[in-house]
């Protein structure tokens, strides 16, 4: 189940502008946000859950950690393109995004990441 | 009576598009004249509808509930998603449905033997059904039967599985009473490793390009089958490898025959497949 819940987060986050936006402006304050939310009994299933690992992840932008944990390559580094957006394209540039996520989920090589 | 005009297969690399723009740069023209090839048979063939197989990202589909196969029977659909614009400089689109043609292959005349589909009437779709279209019919203005396969969230059905619909769209166009030139648009990838440990860093597994290059060029249905039979080596080729069964459905379609066209140029990103069957 938590992989499942590390891939729903990402979702959260990437798949609107304004919710990248407000996770880069305070990853740990949105991490909140986001597990104070969810369904209610007699609402449709939003079930919202991370362990301690998994929100600590997510606060500090941790994309090798994420991998780790089992996040989708794919959602993962879109995640990761998207929140590390600002420092790559007025800072060190897309290519080194991709060198710095390249060594850190390399070492670790395939991981299971089926929820 | 409906005929199978045609069938592609193309890539679907969303980075194309803000990348491969005039003036074209020189690793990009060899995909550049390919679509336009495909955009060209398209035209000459004249297509009246086209089945889109393609694999959504996540985006549509998800964990909470993922179809194997999922069919669209909408009027129309809305195309591409907030991130991709973002991410990929993508544009809206608008895409027309074909009903009675979704209809059919979803079992309601043509009851399939060996695959179940899911239907869905509300779908936005992403960048593995926009950008084949946008390249190979920037007019948008054929009927599309998009049908979503599995191939991005694991475990995905076996190769059979993408065979057989091959052979479904195949029986349930060559049965449809209807004056329909039919095209099949089948967008993939070779290897490739998006957010794994070898993404972008060119193909992350040349030796199953060649393989897999060598069963569009030979007609080798058997060959690809054993191959992604082996759910192991399909991962080792990399995380979103097997978005290349995708072709797979498109080789089934046209009775596993040699694709009159095949082209998998290598450039700065993954190996991109072009394979294109035609009748004229």
């Amino acid at each position: 189940m938590s992989a499942y819940m590390v891939d729903k987060f990402i979702r959260a986050v990437e798949l609107g502008d304004a919710t990248v936006v407000e996770y880069v402006a305070d990853p740990p304050a949105f991490v909140e946000r986001w597990l104070a939310g969810g369904g209610t009994p007699d609402g449709p299933t939003d079930d919202r859950v991370l362990t301690e690992a998994e929100r600590a992840a997510f606060a500090a932008r941790d994309f090798g950690a994420l991998y780790a944990l089992g996040a989708h390559p794919y959602l993962l580094w879109h995640f990761t393109e998207a929140v590390y957006e600002h420092e790559y394209t007025e800072g060190f540039g897309w290519r080194e995004l991709v060198e710095r996520y390249r060594a850190a989920v390399a070492p670790q090589g395939l991981v299971d990441y089926i929820p | 009576m409906a005929e199978l005009v045609l069938a592609a297969v193309t890539p679907h690399n969303p980075l194309l598009w803000r990348a491969m723009t005039d003036p074209v740069p020189d690793d990009l023209r060899p995909i550049a004249a390919n679509f336009a090839r495909i955009r060209e048979a398209v035209a000459s063939h004249e297509v009246d509808v086209l089945v889109v197989i393609g694999t959504d990202h996540l985006r549509q589909f998800f964990y909470d509930n993922s179809p194997a196969f999922a069919i669209g029977k909408a009027d129309a659909y809305h195309g591409t998603w907030e991130n991709e614009v973002r991410t990929f400089g993508m544009e809206y689109a608008e895409v027309v449905g074909h009903r009675e043609l979704a209809d059919r292959i979803a079992g309601r005349s043509v009851q399939p033997d060996a695959i179940d589909f899911s239907v869905s009437l509300e779908w936005r779709l992403d960048h593995a059904f926009v950008i084949p279209l946008q390249y190979v019919r920037p007019e948008l203005d054929i009927p599309v039967v998009p049908i979503h396969a599995n191939a991005s969230m694991p475990p995905v059905p076996s190769v059979r599985r993408f065979v057989a619909l091959g052979e479904h769209l195949r029986r349930s166009i060559d049965d449809w009473d209807a004056d329909a030139r039919v095209g099949i648009l089948t967008s993939g990838h070779m290897a490739n490793d998006v957010g794994g440990p070898r993404t972008f860093a060119g193909s992350p597994d040349p030796e199953f390009d060649a393989l897999a290059a060598g069963w569009m060029r030979d007609g080798d249905l058997d060959g690809a089958i054993r191959v992604c039979s082996d759910v192991d080596r399909l991962t080792a080729a990399g995380s979103m490898t097997s978005q290349f069964l995708n072709a797979v459905a498109a080789l089934a379609a046209m009775g596993g025959r040699a694709a009159d066209f095949v082209d998998v140029p290598e450039s700065r990103f993954s190996t991109s497949p072009f394979f294109l069957w035609s009748t004229r």
